[in-house]
């Protein structure tokens, strides 16, 4: 038969801009509308600026860091219900060693709390993969665990952060730099080189299709566990930027609650597929902000601050209705 | 059809499995066993050190508390069966608390028939989100929670729908605090209601299958004629419901209403069904497991509360036992999540 | 030739899942410089033996060994090193990465994959694709190209011609040629016999988690292959299967009419009806379109244009629902979009009773009972692993979708692909049963892939070719002149 077989077509490759809208639109409509929602503020508030910007990055900051942190595990096909608990602990710990501390002690204390973060958070990935329990579950678990830790070894509010330590994480009265720079820099040097190593291209891996990720030769659970490591660094920056913002630890469960649902809001709206596998870390990071922004812009404009919570809960809904429904038209067609 | 062809069993005829396999195999489908002996073990060893709870009034207190945790953890239950999840549970019986207890001075029936109404409300909501929108019953459910935190915020403040006086109503006070007889608290007596109706729904009823169908494929469903997004409309309605007399029962236990009184009995409530031996994921499970699992939980505070322990520990001791739980659940059943 | 040194060399494999001994004793030898087949009907053990041959899961016992050294590879990727490269039966490629991404992941050299695409004349295919975004068949040869950018010695390809048109299957076999000819070895995977019979030099058979028999594929052994595939019992049936039907049945008046429909991006202007009592078959290559039509046809999608008749009445269905209440039902071809796998065979059969808002009262056990009992007794399912479906051999669990319909009810049966990788055995139970129910007086619509199936069981034929049916065939008009046709060459009289 093949001499009448006709020549199976080479499939036309997709434009690059087709290409370009697939990969980054998400994340370009959410800078442009960050964009405009500063603009907006900056039309509301006579003066604007470092000391709003500073305001807005070092607020955002914290929610940036979780959201980065849910993001990494959510890529990975995957949910970590226990970023905003281990915030917490981080928070926690790390505002009681600083209360006395230089500010060179405190550095050292800032890093050992990053790696304590980190380690704690891989810990969760193995019993993950070594126990076979649902993520879900054990990250639930162990939000339980990490709060009752936090109060354990704080026993109440208490701590407090080296002044020169906050200053330097989220800078002083109207200088957003500094904020900004450690997210740049948390950005650039931790996320973007892993995101472009062996192990993030298996971190996406595992979260699109985890059986073919296995047959191409990938390590699944040191990979799933590499996951939580890296979203256990972003949680450990994310409760020192709470330890400099707030000046002291606060093991308080409302507040790892908080924090985990914005976190999962933020990761969300910043359009990483929660089915794993699709999304750039840069729309949690985007996402966080514009959160940040809307109570602020919506009280400025009057409206009463429960009906800015009310409304940030509608648009979180709304937002992921129109990707629902986007979905289903496509599916349609 | 008298076709001799070789079959393909999985298990060939002259293999028996195991005894250790079927012991196995037996526990898989029943965790409740498991789980009952864990909460007997807990109870005697609660009591060994606080006799109190060998008293009837001891063992009323366990009910009493059990029973809110219970309710959420039903509507918990058969969102997990689904493969969804609701984490508005709180909101809605915080929401529903309110509207009962502001409402009432137009007669109690008419403010419990609003609670319900409320937690039906939102059920249906969410139910529209996740089942005709397709959005992720977690950020459904969260979503939904902060616009009811919202809209609770809002109706507060002065002048709006919830600002009049909160008059928890009598019969709610009664069914929160009183008791029917002996050990056996009123609020027993809804739970018991509840528990027979799910657990009859579950294992006979057309809607019962298809929340296991749904949970374990939903494109099998779908090809088999199922409308999926009916049944998760209907599912998260049960559970609003359910919420919503979960929280006026809690806030006529205590008497009062506050914006996040049923809070801390959310993660409980999915901790009770994930002991219980409900699969997050969908499709296996059941309501009778669950109850023991609220109960395990409820006395376990008890143990800690009887140990001195302060919160900080409690909390701690309480992750660590639901991850012990699950983990041999997973362990005996070998249903491994990936 | 068995005194010579195997490249591989495998010994007594076994492998249990829990209770159920999936291979009890396998031994393979693989010369270099050789083709070399395994065979064996479902459940014989075959796929689990790759599986532990190329590190996908861990013997319980037995030795592997290649070149007389020990090989025990723990992941797939391992191979590599080891001179193995395998293309498996499902795609190893994620479908959110680029192509480029992926090779990275396996540590292949783009230049080197891209230098192999030419090679096998599929040129232009750019490697910075998602993968999603490229046709399955061109995933499939990308799989290829890379098990041959690491150069491997021994080739491992597992069902790859299953989903390629003729055209990139029979580069597949020169690639096997090439293979062969450079003193590289391959060990093919197919359940097309022909292939094995044309391309191989040695094949090996299992049967029952051994192997059974180890000869050289020439033609005119079919009988011994299907003979040791299939073991004493049941070996005299699959040559009898041809049924002398007298041509087509006496049927009546067509029931479901299907007239210029289109959907998709391939299916254009479809029209054919079927009356009661009758088989249609439909056969094409890989996308043709086969897949809209019967969304279409079970209501799983909206035709973009052209309607559906069914007893003379419009059918526009927004659900499958519709179409089940007209009595259309669809078995799909995926058994995991049919199968409750945690439910138990009861539950799994009467899922469709359900389904309606009105029926989800309380269930009638003793009738249930009796449906139930009636479709697991018609269609002899095992009922040994009755507590949970995925416990269950893909043929029962096929039996137990079509068993879902048999105690539903249905006037209209639409089968894709039914007995898709299944064995032997259940094949035939299967055909039986599609008669049956056809001269129970159900119209029965059925795609199939394999050309055998339309001589065994279909009174007619129709070929669809780039989304429209270009052929309307008999039964018997022949596998070559079914290829043909699918192939989109239409002879003047089959055109009719």
């Amino acid at each position: 038969m093949t001499e009448v077989a006709p020549q199976t077509a080479v499939p036309r490759p997709t434009s690059a801009v087709a290409r370009f809208r697939q990969r980054n639109g998400w994340v370009v409509g959410l800078a442009l509308l960050l964009a405009g929602l500063i603009f907006l503020r900056s039309t509301q508030v006579a003066n604007f600026g470092g000391f709003e910007l500073r305001a807005l990055v070092a607020g955002g900051l914290m929610l940036a860091f979780v959201a980065m942190a849910q993001g990494v595990v959510v890529i990975s096909g995957g949910i970590n219900l226990a970023v905003g608990a281990l915030m917490v602990l981080a928070n926690c710990v790390s505002a009681l060693l600083m209360e006395d501390a230089s500010f060179a002690m405190s550095i050292l204390v800032a890093i050992l709390t990053v790696i304590g973060t980190a380690l704690l958070s891989g810990l969760m990935g193995w019993i993950i993969t070594v126990s076979g329990m649902p993520d879900i579950v054990v990250t639930l678990a162990l939000h339980f665990t990490f709060v009752g830790l936090a109060l354990f070894i704080l026993g109440g509010p208490g701590g407090r952060a080296n002044p020169d330590f906050a200053n330097m994480i989220v800078g002083g009265f109207s200088n957003p730099w500094p904020a900004l720079l450690w997210l740049s820099a948390v950005f650039c040097l931790i996320w973007l080189p892993f995101r472009y190593s062996r192990s993030g291209i298996a971190t996406y891996a595992i979260g699109s299709d985890r059986q073919a990720a296995f047959l191409t030769g990938v390590i699944v659970k040191r990979a799933r566990v590499k996951a939580y490591l890296i979203s256990g660094v972003f949680v450990g920056f994310a409760g020192l930027v709470t330890t400099a913002l707030l000046g002291s630890g606060s093991p308080q469960g409302t507040v790892a609650l908080g924090a985990l649902l914005s976190s999962v809001a933020a990761v969300v709206l910043g359009g990483v597929a929660l089915a794993g596998g699709r999304g750039q870390l840069l729309g949690p990071v985007l996402a966080a902000f514009v959160l940040t922004l809307i109570p602020s812009i919506l009280l400025s404009m009057g409206v009463n601050s429960n009906i800015a919570t009310l409304l940030q809960g509608l648009i979180i809904i709304v937002v992921v209705m129109l990707g629902g429904f986007l979905e289903m038209k496509r599916r349609k067609l | 059809m008298t076709s001799t062809a070789p079959q393909t069993a999985p298990v060939p005829a002259d293999e028996v499995p195991s005894t250790a396999q079927r012991v196995r195999n037996y526990l898989t489908d029943h965790p409740i066993v498991v789980l009952s002996v864990v909460f007997v073990l807990f109870y005697a060893v609660t009591a060994a050190l606080d006799p109190s709870l060998f008293t009837v009034q001891g063992l009323r207190s366990i009910l009493l508390l059990a029973c809110p945790l219970a309710l959420f953890a039903a509507g918990q239950t058969i969102a997990f069966l689904t493969g969804g999840i609701d984490l508005s549970v709180a909101m809605i019986a915080n929401f529903a608390a309110y509207v009962v207890a502001t409402q009432s001075g137009a007669g109690t029936v008419t403010a419990l028939v609003l609670g319900v109404a409320v937690g039906a409300g939102a059920g249906l909501l969410n139910g529209i989100g996740i089942g005709i929108f397709r959005v992720h019953p977690l950020i459904m459910t969260i979503g939904m929670s902060s616009v009811l935190l919202g809209v609770v915020s809002v109706g507060q403040a002065s002048g709006g729908f919830l600002s009049g006086s909160a008059v928890v109503p009598q019969v709610l006070q009664r069914i929160g605090g009183g008791t029917l007889i002996g050990p056996i608290p009123l609020n027993a007596v809804v739970w018991a209601v509840v528990s027979v109706f799910l657990i009859w729904m579950l294992a006979r009823s057309g809607l019962g299958r298809n929340i296991y169908a749904v949970g374990d494929n939903a494109t099998a469903c779908r090809l088999s004629g199922i409308k999926v997004w009916q049944v998760l409309i209907v599912t998260y309605v049960i559970v609003g419901i359910l919420a919503a007399v979960a929280g006026m029962i809690i806030s006529g236990t205590s008497g009062s209403v506050g914006p996040s009184q049923s809070n801390s009995l959310l993660l409980p409530s999915i901790a009770a069904a994930v002991i219980g031996g409900t699969s997050i994921l969908g499709g296996s499970g059941g309501y009778g497991g669950t109850i023991v699992g609220a109960l395990v939980l409820t006395v376990l505070n008890r143990l800690m509360l009887t140990l001195g322990a302060g919160q900080a520990v409690q909390q701690m001791v309480y992750g660590i036992i639901v991850l012990a739980l699950a983990w041999a659940y997973v362990a005996v059943s070998r249903q491994r999540a990936d | 030739m068995t005194d010579a040194e195997p490249l591989l060399h495998a010994e007594a494999v076994a492998k249990s899942y829990g209770a159920v001994r999936a291979l009890r004793s396998a031994d393979l030898r693989v010369q270099p410089g050789e083709a070399h087949a395994l065979l064996g009907a479902n459940g014989a053990g075959k796929s689990t033996f790759v599986k532990i041959l190329t590190g996908v899961i861990d013997k319980d016992a037995g030795r592997i060994t290649m070149d007389g050294e020990p090989v025990a590879l723990r992941s797939p990727a391992e191979g590599y090193e080891r001179g193995i490269a395998s293309v498996f039966q499902d795609p190893a490629m994620i479908p959110d990465l680029t192509v480029k991404a992926n090779l990275r992941l396996t540590g292949t050299d783009p230049a080197a994959v891209t230098a192999e695409l030419e090679q096998l004349g599929i040129h232009g295919l750019d490697l910075g694709e998602r993968v999603s975004d490229v046709p399955l068949p061109f995933l499939r040869m990308l799989d290829l190209a890379r098990a041959l950018a690491h150069k491997p010695r021994l080739l491992i390809l597992d069902e790859i011609t299953a989903a390629l048109p003729s055209d990139l299957s029979a580069k597949v076999t020169e690639v096997m040629a090439r293979q062969t000819a450079a003193g590289g070895s391959v060990l093919f995977i197919s359940h097309r016999l022909e292939e094995v019979i044309e391309h191989c030099d040695m094949c090996t058979v299992f049967r029952d988690g051994g192997d059974v028999a180890s000869f050289a594929p020439k033609d005119g052994r079919e009988e011994r292959i299907v003979h040791s595939m299939l073991g004493e019992v049941a070996s005299g049936q699959a040559e009898e299967g041809r049924r002398s039907r007298a041509g087509r049945p006496d049927v009546g008046e067509p029931y479901l009419v299907v007239r210029g429909v289109s959907a998709g991006e391939v299916l254009n202007d479809v029209n054919f009806s079927v009356a009661p009592g009758e088989v249609v078959g439909i056969t094409a290559l890989e996308g043709q379109g086969q897949e809209a039509l019967f969304d279409v046809l079970a209501g799983a999608r909206r035709p973009r244009t052209g309607d559906i008749q069914v007893d003379g009445e419009a059918l526009i269905a927004r659900h499958p629902a519709a179409a089940i209440s007209r009595g259309i039902s669809l078995v799909p071809a995926d058994r995991t979009m049919a199968i409750l796998p945690k439910r138990s065979i009861r539950e799994n059969i009467a899922l469709p009773a359900t389904a309606r808002f009105w029926r989800w009262g309380p269930i009638s056990g003793r009738k249930e009972t009796r449906a139930v009992n009636g479709a697991v007794a018609r269609l002899s399912i095992d009922t040994r692993a009755a507590s949970q479906a995925r416990r269950l051999s893909g043929g029962n669990q096929q039996k137990l979708t079509i068993g879902r319909w048999l105690a539903e009810g249905f006037r209209t049966l639409l089968l894709f692909d039914p007995t898709r990788g299944i064995d032997i055995g259940t094949k035939r139970q299967i055909y039986d049963l599609i008669r049956e129910l056809a001269e129970e007086g159900a119209a029965v619509v059925m795609y199939t892939s394999e050309l055998r199936e339309i001589e065994l069981v279909c009174d007619r034929a129709l070929v669809l070719y780039h989304g429209r049916i270009v052929a309307e065939l008999p039964p018997d008009a022949g596998e070559e002149a079914l290829l043909r046709a699918a192939h989109g060459f239409v002879d003047a009289e089959a055109g009719a």
